[in-house]
């Protein structure tokens, strides 16, 4: 997530904004997969279903490894970084 | 580090979404006695390593087990269905790894920036699954040849983007036909 996050940051996430509005395309979210809490970009939106990916294209490794994330999984948006 | 629970979310029911002028230290407080849990920004597998070099293997083991396939001798009809049967799978189980690396280098490696450069790119791509699909089907040595001929191909276009010079060498494999590494 590069540079707007770097190693070491830290976050808060909060799911309260997802009660009022739902996640958008270029949301900072929080999400849970493989067991482990990732912070990805959101790039696409299909129904309930998040297609995310981080803010360095070379590096970061995308939805198409992850999946695509249901809405269920997504902890919070990250409001302050 | 995220915090996330209750009281983040009572917190940010007060205030708006996108307030950077937030007072640090009540920032500090709050990471302070919220729960934090570490969180992955980045991959948690090694990035950037691609490599066609898996494509053009699986391409050739396709052709071997074509060749094989069309050799298979009518005898002893058991040990001719055992070894087709064989043959099948294991032309079955390179097939899904071609089109899993091709994926992979389509929808990871290659960028936009490299389907501008390279504008058959997609369309070479498209032709190789499809000649994939094909090999599947048939026992067919055309289908396959033209699936590595793709595979090379892409090989070649991938390097290109790396920088590096390509090259075609004879493999040594039974197939005798080539394989793109770089210098």
């Amino acid at each position: 997530m590069e540079p707007v996050i770097k190693e070491g940051n830290e976050v808060l996430v909060s799911s309260v904004p997802f009660f009022f509005f739902k996640p958008k395309v270029g949301d900072i979210v929080a999400f849970k997969k493989f067991d482990r809490v990732f912070i990805k970009r959101i790039r696409n939106i299909k129904d309930d279903e998040y297609f995310l990916k981080g803010d360095n294209d070379k590096d970061s490794l995308d939805s198409k490894k992850v999946g695509w994330i249901s809405g269920i999984n997504i902890l919070g948006k990250v409001l302050i970084y | 580090m995220i915090s996330f629970d209750i009281e983040s979310q009572v917190f940010f029911d007060f205030f708006p979404q996108d307030w950077f002028n937030i007072d640090m230290k009540l920032l500090n407080f709050l990471f302070k006695i919220l729960p934090t849990e570490t969180a992955y920004a980045h991959c948690d597998i090694p990035c950037g390593i691609y490599d066609p070099f898996r494509a053009q293997q699986a391409a050739h083991t396709i052709i071997r087990m074509t060749e094989l396939l069309g050799k298979v001798e009518r005898e002893d009809e058991t040990k001719a269905e055992h070894d087709i049967s064989r043959m099948t799978h294991v032309k079955e189980k390179h097939s899904d790894i071609l089109e899993e690396e091709l994926n992979t280098l389509r929808d990871d490696y290659f960028k936009e920036e490299h389907f501008k450069e390279h504008p058959n790119l997609n369309e070479l791509f498209i032709k190789t699954l499809k000649s994939v699909s094909k090999a599947r089907q048939n026992i067919s040595l055309g289908d396959a040849e033209a699936t590595l001929n793709r595979v090379l191909e892409i090989s070649e276009i991938f390097f290109k983007t790396k920088g590096v010079e390509s090259v075609r060498v004879k493999t040594v494999y039974p197939t005798a036909r080539e394989i793109v590494l770089h210098r």
